[in-house]
């Protein structure tokens, strides 16, 4: 490189930026006229430092971990610009701690998750639902179970935003799927206080309390999506929250008709050691293209599939019963206990790409229920 | 011209409680009836049928709740019935959270409680009634764990907290 200073550089002090650096104040620059415009201190903002901001957010509990974006006004500012109204409304009360998530808490943890700002409507619609009480967010935040909250989203913004719905749609690799993800979890640590450990109580944790969002791939669906079976427009979208384990894969490649490809659905289904055993509640039911087709073909209507698993994921009573709470007899029927409590607790959506997989996700159980709202 | 570079404040995550305080209830002396609120977790019926045996001067009221979820209005009412409520038992996270959350509710319907937790899940239950408006909620610790025990354990670490909770009962004024 070289020493050259270029002709466009101001160099009537005499200074370097080398000086400036090096120097002492006091040897700076010295014999400048008081007029000079060296004497003269302008402040410049400049952007935080990510690692030293991310590891102070992780130092005091604000993270899951991974590096954030730090949450700077400007940053904050730039979603408002897509939300409607004041900052400091209170969208939701979200529990354990009884956080008032505010639109400003909601920006300033979906800017650290590395939201873009145009998410900002959906982000804020979703934790308006957390706050629904019959999502039972209290017990889902403290509870000992991994279960983690499951957003699934509908209608035309899975397009807008560029959500994946296809291959790979559980993730990695989705800007929209992992950061919203990720925001609902700042949420729920930073308003809910559903801090590891402290408010968190989750025996093991999950993976998929880092993120856990996937849109419908309602294009290969042969059946109404998720947010019309719902009864909202299909064209005006949705947003759906469940509170769901991890979920968990149904290998068949074989089955070529639906009696046998639901068999196997169903007896991946029906474990003990799931709350759904005990505490019968909603099951998630995430079935690829492929395999939706195979029983759609042979006529099944989605309500005949939900009615289908509703009435044969069943475990026996002596093993369903070794969860936290009591079985209540009101379940069981003939020594066996349903996993569902009725035909919609079954929640089907289809996602993914190629492939003949179906993922099954088992629920927190009775005291929760999901959460369906239309987007604007 | 000295140019400092600063850098841009970044702004809390954390949010404010939407929590006012709560009052909570003087227990009456002397307690005539007592309700037993059992969530059916394991182990906490052979703590309340132990205190059972202990506060024979005291009419009993069973009633039965959720562990993970809150209790639906008539469980509610039912262990209303009782001049105090006992809680038992929250030795998990859900369950802890809604012991607390339904001695909360009971506090506003005018009943004092007294919830029995495990000692893992004392803090979190104690930072969870702040939370809720009700910091000096009465809470007792057992010694965790509880559920997967013998019943006998169960009873062996029952006694240790019958003396606490014989003196909140009976000393109330």
């Amino acid at each position: 490189m070289s020493n050259k200073i270029p002709d466009n550089v101001d160099k009537s002090c005499g200074c370097l930026i080398e000086d400036l650096l090096t120097k002492s104040e006091d040897s700076k620059c010295t014999g400048q006229p008081e007029n000079s415009d060296y004497n003269k201190r302008e402040r410049i903002m400049v952007d935080p430092d990510v690692e030293k901001i991310s590891l102070d957010f992780y130092q005091k509990k604000f993270t899951d971990g991974l590096p954030i974006i730090p949450p700077t006004r400007s940053r904050v500012n730039k979603f408002y610009q897509y939300s409607k109204g004041d900052p400091q409304e209170v969208m939701a009360i979200l529990p354990p701690l009884q956080g008032k998530a505010t639109r400003e808490k909601i920006a300033v943890n979906g800017v650290m998750a590395g939201c873009l700002p145009h998410f900002m409507p959906l982000l804020e619609k979703a934790v308006m639902g957390l706050g629904d009480e019959k999502f039972n967010l209290a017990g889902v935040n403290s509870t000992t179970h991994p279960v983690a909250v499951c957003t699934i989203i509908n209608g035309p913004v899975r397009n807008e935003l560029e959500f994946n719905s296809k291959s790979g749609c559980l993730g990695p690799g989705n800007l929209p799927n992992a950061t919203i993800g990720r925001a609902i979890r700042f949420c729920l640590i930073n308003i809910a206080g559903a801090v590891p450990g402290i408010g968190d109580h989750s025996t093991m944790g999950s993976s998929s309390k880092y993120s856990y969002c996937f849109a419908e791939n309602e294009e290969k669906s042969p059946w109404e999506p998720l947010n019309v079976e719902r009864n909202i427009l299909a064209d005006s979208g949705a947003v759906t929250l469940l509170g769901m384990e991890a979920a968990h894969n149904v290998n068949d490649h074989r089955s070529q008709n639906a009696s046998d490809l639901l068999d196997t659905i169903i007896h991946t289904a029906a474990t003990p050691g799931c709350n759904n055993s005990h505490v019968p509640g909603e099951l998630l039911v995430i079935m690829s293209p492929e395999h939706a087709r195979t029983i759609s073909d042979e006529g099944w209507e989605k309500k005949d599939v939900k009615k289908y698993i509703h009435q044969h994921a069943v475990v026996p009573v002596n093993l369903a019963d070794r969860g936290g709470r009591k079985l209540d007899e009101i379940w069981c029927k003939e020594n066996m206990v349903p996993i569902t409590r009725k035909i919609d607790d079954v929640v089907i959506v289809v996602a993914g790409g190629p492939g003949r997989h179906t993922m099954l996700a088992h629920g927190f159980g009775t005291s929760c229920e999901s959460v369906t709202l239309p987007l604007d | 011209m000295k140019v400092n570079l600063v850098e841009k404040e970044v702004m809390d995550p954390l949010a404010e409680s939407g929590q006012k305080n709560i009052l909570l209830n003087d227990i009456p002396s002397p307690v005539h009836q007592i309700s037993f609120f059992d969530n059916t977790k394991p182990g906490a019926d052979i703590i309340l049928n132990l205190l059972k045996t202990r506060l024979k001067q005291m009419d009993v009221i069973e009633s039965k709740k959720p562990a993970g979820a809150a209790a639906s209005k008539s469980q509610l009412e039912k262990a209303a019935e009782g001049d105090v409520s006992i809680l038992a038992l929250g030795d998990c996270g859900s369950c802890t959270t809604w012991v607390i959350l339904d001695a909360i509710r009971l506090e506003k319907e005018g009943v004092p409680t007294l919830s029995i937790c495990s000692h893992k899940f004392t803090p979190f239950a104690r930072k969870l009634a702040q939370a809720h408006g009700a910091p000096n909620l009465r809470i007792v610790e057992i010694a965790h764990p509880i559920a997967g025990l013998d019943p006998e354990k169960v009873k062996e670490k029952t006694n240790f907290i019958i003396p606490e909770i014989e003196k909140i009962l009976y000393n109330a004024d």
